[in-house]
């Protein structure tokens, strides 16, 4: 019986909207928004408001995920640790209505932060460059909003599946690190000792499907699709892919017609997998702990 | 129907068995006490019972339903109040209470509910962050009894409550065994336990060492009370017309100090107004129970140490029930 997640989910939106942690994030986020458009609404005459949303892409990939992580990632650990666990589970909502529960709530409060900074995106726009790009905008939100809920889902299915605080902390910044900062050196490193060489432009399929399944580069990808101008992705380089392989999209580096699981749309499922397989491994793990 | 019974319960981390082939029964309507000192696996079979943790052996069922199948069905039914819990600190005491009432289904009151275990209007309004222990033990009283449970588990209900408190406690446990509510009540605390159980279990080190109610315990390592009368004058001329008495097993005399042992408690008036009767002054009169401390000692220990006087409560044992990791 799952009749209790939306009881649960809604404490959670409650709880979670009286922390003073959330209203800083949510700040941060709007105020990169505000400064970011001030700022080019000083420096660059000729922008138009579709070009200037495309340009928040930048700040909001580094900063939306580290807001959904510190949203989720003491979700359910927290809760064992401290003991309001026992005082949960002893009514009436059971294990499963915990963990999506939580994972609901905690993704709400997420997609709040993110509609608030884009209404005032929108709100900005309008007002200082005089138009309103309604079809980016939408579609642009709901990119982002799909890469904050994932990173959510993530926190909360990590927070799920390990009995201590510091584990799952560990747990999210090694994870945020990987998809970051290590993520060339764990595809590209292996490619290059197998091979000899650093992956071409024009990369074996493999390789590319693993590009493909960066969370980073599959929002840059699909933020560049439904806005103007590119996004470009925010990770580090070693070098051990040339520069200009790094800046394209495993689309335009496979030779021919891209298979489906390699298209730019992909990145929407490469999201979800990052939502669900998280959640799917925590919740297996906590069904089955002693509290 | 039995409200609790385990067959077999046996949980073992590692090494250590915290429960070991438990076999108990709560009938319903009954308050039975779960008595043992710290780390003797109270908490831990009732983690089990509410399938917090799950059992290496055996089996539980609560008011008939599998502890571990049909969860589900036994947490509608049942008010906990657990050990080690914590509140959410953000939110108000009143928006615990409407928390458990909406999971619950129930038509309860809030504001009922909060003054049933005496926590006012403006306390309940305050965040359960700022809330002293005792506090928070009341406000989770209170989320237990919100439904009008069938079984009240409580664990350790009284950890930190003061005096009064604890004695409001009893009278809300006592209320609703009134009406109808089995109420299994863990404690290490004797006297707590004393205070309102029918009957009790002894757990020491996961097993159970006895249940019956207190009186039978008390009989059982062949109790009654010990009445000490003092006396203006030499005791030993008192001594045959008093262990005439009905009830009064034996009578010793040690200068002006008449000791009786009476088991049948109505003996105890009869004596003094023969003492009197005899033309002896009283100058006091003391009565001492056979003490749980030295029952439970007889229990564990397989002798018992004839104290009857000090401290009431069993002393903590150092073992306590590790933390549970992955």
């Amino acid at each position: 019986m799952t009749g209790h997640i939306p009881t649960v989910a809604r404490k959670e939106f409650e709880d979670a909207g009286r922390s003073k942690l959330l209203w800083a994030l949510s700040g941060l986020l709007v105020a990169i928004v505000v400064v970011g458009y001030t700022a080019i609404w000083y420096t660059a005459d000729d922008a138009t408001a579709s070009e200037v949303l495309g340009f928040l892409g930048f700040p909001l990939q580094t900063i939306v995920p580290i807001a959904a992580l510190i949203v989720g990632y003491m979700a359910v650990v927290g809760e064992r640790r401290s003991g309001s666990i026992k005082l949960l589970l002893g009514l009436p909502p059971n294990r499963t209505d915990v963990v999506f529960g939580k994972l609901v709530g905690r993704m709400a409060v997420v997609g709040v932060a993110v509609i608030l900074a884009f209404l005032i995106a929108l709100v900005l726009g309008a007002v200082f460059f005089g138009s309103v790009p309604i079809v980016d905008w939408l579609g642009f939100a709901a990119v982002t909003l799909l890469f904050g809920v994932s990173f959510a889902g993530l926190a909360v299915g990590v927070s799920a599946g390990v009995s201590s605080r510091g584990r799952s902390m560990a747990l999210v910044v090694g994870t945020y690190m990987i998809f970051v900062a290590l993520w060339e050196l764990l595809t590209a490193g292996p490619y290059y000792l197998i091979h000899d060489e650093g992956p071409p432009v024009e990369a074996e399929t493999w390789y590319l499907v693993l590009q493909q399944f960066n969370p980073m580069s599959a929002y840059t990808t699909l933020a560049s699709n439904v806005v103007e101008g590119t996004v470009p992705p925010f990770t580090f380089q070693y070098g051990l892919e040339e520069f200009e392989a790094a800046q394209l999209t495993p689309a335009e580096r496979y030779a021919g017609d891209a298979p489906f699981y390699l298209q730019d749309w992909f990145g929407a499922v490469v999201l979800v997998f990052w939502l669900v397989g998280p959640v799917a491994i925590g919740y297996y793990r906590f069904s089955r702990a002693d509290l | 129907m039995a409200a609790i019974d385990t067959t077999g319960l046996t949980k073992e981390y590692g090494d250590l068995t915290a429960v070991d082939d438990l076999d108990l029964t709560v009938e319903t309507g009954e308050v039975f006490g779960f008595l043992g000192p710290n780390g003797a696996g109270k908490s831990t079979t009732i983690n089990m019972l509410l399938d917090f943790t799950r059992p290496t052996a055996g089996s539980a069922t609560v008011l008939g339903y599998d502890a571990q199948t049909e969860a589900d069905e036994i947490s509608p039914r049942v008010g906990v109040l657990p050990e080690g819990f914590d509140i959410y600190p953000r939110l108000s005491g009143r928006r615990h209470v409407e928390f458990a009432i909406e999971t619950k289904d129930a038509a309860d009151d809030p504001d009922g509910i909060l003054d049933r275990v005496g926590l006012s209007p403006d306390d309940a309004a305050r965040p359960a962050g700022d809330y002293s222990k005792g506090m928070c033990q009341r406000l989770a009283t209170g989320m237990a009894l919100v439904g009008d449970p069938d079984v009240l588990i409580m664990d350790e209900p009284s950890s930190g409550l003061d005096p009064h408190g604890i004695r409001e406690m009893q009278d809300l446990v006592r209320d609703e065994a009134e009406r109808g509510t089995t109420i299994f009540f863990s404690s290490h605390i004797l006297e707590h336990v004393e205070a309102v159980c029918d009957r009790i279990g002894v757990l020491h080190e996961g097993k159970l060492v006895a249940v019956d109610t207190i009186d039978g315990l008390r009989e059982s390592i062949g109790g009654g009370a010990t009445m000490e009368l003092m006396l203006d004058e030499p005791a030993s001329g008192l001594c045959d017309s008093v262990a005439s008495i009905d009830g009064v097993a034996d009578v010793d005399a040690s200068g002006r100090t008449l000791e009786c042992s009476v088991p049948e408690p109505s003996a105890k008036a009869e004596i003094v107004t023969t003492v009197d009767g005899a033309g002896a002054t009283i100058r006091d009169v003391r009565i001492e129970d056979v003490s749980l401390e030295s029952l439970f000692a007889t229990l564990t220990n397989g002798e018992s140490d004839g104290d009857t006087g000090a401290g009431r409560s069993v002393p903590p044992k150092a073992a306590e029930t590790p933390e549970v990791s992955e």
